[in-house]
């Protein structure tokens, strides 16, 4: 007779076994689905389609979601396969096992959205020393010699165009501020100081800083509303992404301040469309992901055929108001293809 | 007064048989303990997961390459699991390690780069290095004090010092992160191999690990661990400094948070100051996932390292075979709810008897 | 008249406005049994958890051997082979058997693995085995977590543990509760073979049957006091339930024993008759 802790025992593994591993067939199953549909057989052999990955920095945001949109649309134009990865929270600790993953799959080229300019250079290296084309999308590293070409906004004219945008908003005097995300991110930063250089330009308008917010919207609130009770007669702020805006956007309410203050936010996402509908956003610039994406699968294509790549290109920035939605309603971000 | 006479449900002849049998108990030891084993099951994931990727994608998922970085980007996160191991197993939990990982990676970089430069050589790298292991440590035992002395729940405890240690990080550093890492650390314990062949940061996890599954599963300070888990009070009755041993649970895991705050830095040559937000709970996860028990008493390191390698393997893999990257985060969160319905429904299982 | 081996002498113990123990006194004797028994609240628990060194008493005397000793955690009392099986069993549940009986003394393998902490798991599990084997229990697996055993295999271990180490004083805070009627049996055989190797045993017990059947004396605890001491072989149930209900007064009680009086008028408190009772022997 089979003494009773041991009886009870090999019931509980019959309940653990089956239910782990029914789960992981079905993961498997939905992950052998999955992959089937995009990728043929082995990369990069003689006679197959190209195979292309676009990484971005962060898998769930529309800027990048449309960027491959444009990527995808490319890829099917140009006859390549592409497939898009990203990680869960723009950080490089879970990016670059994404990186290493991709050069492992030894595809014929990346697109890459870096999302450190230190951390992520020799995950990169490596991949380019894996024999695979570099295209930097986006965001850069800080050595220029492993892309074959980086395409992105023009950050600092975006924050111009912000500038004239908001001056033009405030009729052109007052006190302007900028919620900004976190220091070190290149396109940020880069934008608050096209902001700042363009406002030195409007002899009325006074620039009183900028905060950080840690690309949490709550810490931008609350650093809106500090802002705000210090200067009451706030009147203009630039945010310099979506969350920032978004933060921005429930401080002023809060304040009973919408559309008082004026509020530029950063890129056009359908969250962006709605605040600019509803009056919580005066206007905002527009990047152009789509054509980003379309760009970066050109620039691989160019050079895996060993045509020549240009090393930098610029993609237009334009301000949207509320009143433009429906004039310039290519350039609104997307949630889906 | 009386008691009810028979609180035991068996018959009295199954009893009897029960206790006539030794011989057939002591001949299943082996076999009962390992069928008892959560992490057996979860190691049989793992396993069937390898196999799968494998047969999917050979010359991807096989490669060395791939094998080295599977390895090299979970070695921080096994080094702060082994610490996780010993708080969960306790009865505790530890949500502040991924924000003492940054700290020390910014005081150690802020060391190395106040006292050497980028240029620096070995000196104030390792004095660097071994500020940052000192201030894992000063958290730990602010936690392990709060939680042991000051009966503070280790929940509100560590998530107060999640808190306070990723700001001073951010009040140390501005908020930017540092940049300027002495070369020859990101050289050498970032990028260096052992005998060319394996990476520095893999060596030092395997050997924390190692280390630290034996003194879990061998000495006495690893048996504590187990008994206060278990039942606190019985514990202290039986003669245990139960406060001074939660002290040192604590203080091993802000240590060893600190030493992976050290092979970060080496690793990412940047702090990565935003990039460790949900440490904390990958390593709980890991933990769990390996059969360690959020109500304390239960777990194995093997089953943490199993536990750890899952979802890295899940991650690489699905990246490789090209699948959507939401997936990941689905069958991870599944396979650990399911982990945890397990462990419930077997305590259930056991309390009903 | 032999000296008691364990004395507590007024002891008070207050926890908030509620005062457990009032003044109690207790005395055990080696090689003796002695239940200690009283209602519900009587202040039982309270009192054997400042003789086992749990609670530390707000006031009075406790003499070990008739040297006046402090008691102020379990591990002080464990030093002086005073031990304690406790109601609630203080098992960690999810360890097994032999570390179960070893915890707070876990053996050490020899030389510089034992300095580094590392157990000599082989000998605690031959160790643990003989322990049980003593109280005629046997495990199904010996490395089975103490939770998955029955109620009884439980208590036996709380028993085995307390037994193993007790070298003076073993208190039992109901060891039989969870037990069916052979293991019951066991246990009471088992602290009549404790008693008889000299230890003094203190049984606290809410079935009077079991403490007529194996107390060699018995001491009776109402409202944070001693009320009563009896001869086991003097008494019945129904004396027994007075004495814990107050319904026997004091004076009714068979004066007999003048030299316990004796022995202790200089610890008495003055208080209600509690001077009756007897070594029992």
């Amino acid at each position: 007779m089979t003494p009773r802790p041991i009886r009870a025992a090999a019931g509980l593994t019959k309940m653990k076994s089956s239910r782990p591993i029914a789960l992981l067939a079905a993961v498997l199953l939905a992950a052998a689905c999955g992959g089937a549909g995009e990728t043929g057989a082995g990369p990069g052999q003689e006679g197959e389609r190209r195979q292309l990955t676009l990484i971005t920095g962060l898998k769930s945001d529309e800027f990048y979601i449309t960027m491959g949109c444009g990527a995808m649309a490319e890829a099917k134009k140009l006859g390549v396969d592409l497939d898009v990865q990203g990680p869960e929270d723009f950080s490089a600790p879970l990016q670059i096992p994404i990186v290493n993953s991709v050069t492992a799959q030894q595809p014929d080229a990346v697109l890459i959205a870096p999302t450190d300019r230190n951390a992520l250079i020799q995950p990169m290296r490596q991949m380019k020393s894996a024999g695979i084309t570099t295209v930097q999308v986006d965001t850069t590293i800080d050595d220029p010699s492993i892309a074959v070409s980086s395409i992105a906004s023009n950050n600092e004219q975006g924050g111009q165009v912000a500038a004239q945008t908001l001056a033009e908003l405030v009729g052109d005097k007052g006190k302007v501020y900028v919620i900004n995300v976190k220091p070190g991110i290149s396109t940020t930063d880069a934008r608050a100081e096209g902001f700042i250089n363009e406002m030195k330009k409007h002899p009325d308008i006074a620039f009183v800083g900028q905060d950080y917010d840690e690309d949490q919207a709550d810490i931008a609130t609350q650093k809106v509303s500090a802002t705000l009770a210090k200067h009451p007669d706030l009147a203009g702020i630039f945010a310099t992404n979506l969350i920032a805006a978004e933060g921005a956007a429930t401080a002023l309410k809060a304040a009973g301040k919408t559309g008082d203050v004026k509020l530029v936010g950063f890129d056009a996402g359908p969250k962006q469309v709605e605040d600019l509908r509803n009056g919580s956003l005066q206007a905002v610039v527009a990047q152009e992901p789509y054509a980003i994406g379309q760009i970066g699968v050109q620039q691989a294509v160019k050079a895996l055929n060993g045509e020549p790549t240009r090393k930098q290109i610029q993609t237009n920035l334009v301000p949207i108001t509320a009143k433009e939605l429906e004039s310039k309603s290519r350039y609104l971000y997307k949630s889906e293809c | 007064m009386d008691r009810p006479a028979e609180t035991d449900p068996r018959p009295v002849a199954a009893r009897a048989d029960l206790e006539g049998e030794p011989e057939a108990g002591a001949g299943e030891t082996l076999l009962s303990r390992t069928l008892r084993a959560n992490s057996l099951w979860i190691f049989l994931v793992l396993v069937v997961l390898v196999l799968g990727f494998s047969v999917a994608r050979p010359q991807a998922f096989l490669s060395p390459f791939n094998i080295q970085s599977i390895f090299t980007n979970a070695a921080t996160l096994l080094v702060v699991s082994v610490g996780m191991t010993y708080v969960i197993v306790s009865a505790g939990i530890d949500l502040s390690v991924g924000s003492v990982l940054v700290f020390s990676g910014v005081v150690a970089a802020k060391t190395m780069t106040g006292i050497g430069g980028q240029d620096s050589g070995w000196g104030p790298i390792v004095i660097g290095l071994v500020v940052g292991l000192l201030g894992g440590l000063a958290w730990g035992i602010t936690n392990g004090i709060l939680v042991a002395k000051a009966h503070i729940p280790p929940l509100i405890v560590t998530l107060g010092t999640l808190g306070m240690a990723l700001g001073s990080a951010q009040i140390i550093t501005g908020g930017t992160d540092v940049r300027n890492v002495p070369v020859q650390l990101t050289a050498v314990l970032g990028q260096g191999r052992l005998l060319g062949v394996i990476p520095w940061l893999v060596v030092i996890a395997v050997v924390v690990t190692i280390v630290g599954g034996l003194v879990l599963a061998t000495t006495r300070f690893g048996r504590y661990t187990y008994a206060i888990g278990s039942n606190t009070e019985a514990a202290r009755r039986a003669g245990i400094a139960v406060d001074r041993h939660l002290l040192k649970v604590y203080a091993l895991s802000g240590l060893l948070a600190g030493l992976a705050g050290d092979l970060s830095l080496a690793y990412f040559t940047t702090t990565t100051i935003g990039g460790h937000t949900t440490d904390n709970l990958s390593a709980i996860a890991a933990v769990v996932l390996g059969g360690t028990s959020l109500f304390g008493g239960v777990g194995t390191m093997f089953g943490t390292v199993v536990g750890v390698f899952i979802p890295a393997v899940l991650g690489s893999g699905f990246v490789i075979i090209g699948v959507q990257p939401f997936w990941q985060s689905v069958a991870v969160g599944a396979v650990l709810v399911a982990a945890v319905f397990v462990d419930q429904w077997r305590r259930r299982a056991r309390e009903n008897r | 008249m032999v000296e008691a081996l364990l004395e507590a002498r007024n002891v008070v113990k207050q926890y908030g406005t509620v005062r457990a123990l009032q003044g109690t006194d207790f005395s055990a004797y080696a090689g003796t049994v002695t239940a200690l028994i009283g209602d519900n609240g009587a202040g039982k628990s309270t009192l054997v958890k400042c003789l086992s060194g749990v609670a530390m008493p707000d006031g009075g005397e406790i003499f070990l051997d008739g040297q006046r000793i402090l008691l102020d955690s379990p591990t002080s009392a464990q030093r002086l082979g005073i031990e304690t099986v406790y109601q609630d069993l203080a098992l960690a549940y999810d360890l097994d058997a032999a570390a179960n009986l070893y915890l707070g003394r876990e053996l050490r393998r020899p030389g510089l693995l034992g300095m580094l902490g590392v157990l000599d798991k082989a000998a605690m599990r031959n160790g643990g085995a003989g322990a049980l084997a003593n109280l005629g229990v046997r495990l199904p697996a010996a490395d089975a977590p103490v939770g998955s055993l029955s109620g009884g295999q439980r208590q036996s271990i709380a028993v085995a543990r307390a037994v193993a180490w007790a070298s003076r004083v073993i208190f039992m805070d109901e060891p039989t509760a969870a037990l069916g009627v052979v293991q019951r049996e066991r246990v009471l055989e088992v602290i009549r073979r404790v008693r008889d190797s000299g230890v003094a045993v203190v049984l606290i017990s809410h079935n009077m049957p079991e403490v007529l059947a194996v107390a060699d004396r018995i001491e009776v605890l109402r409202l944070g006091r001693r009320v009563a001491r009896f001869a086991a072989g003097d008494v019945d149930v129904e004396d027994l339930v007075g004495a814990m209900t107050g319904a026997l007064e004091a004076s009714a009680l068979g004066a007999n024993d003048v030299e316990a009086n004796d022995v202790e008028a200089g610890a008495q408190t003055g208080g209600e008759g509690n001077t009756n009772g007897g070594n029992g022997r």
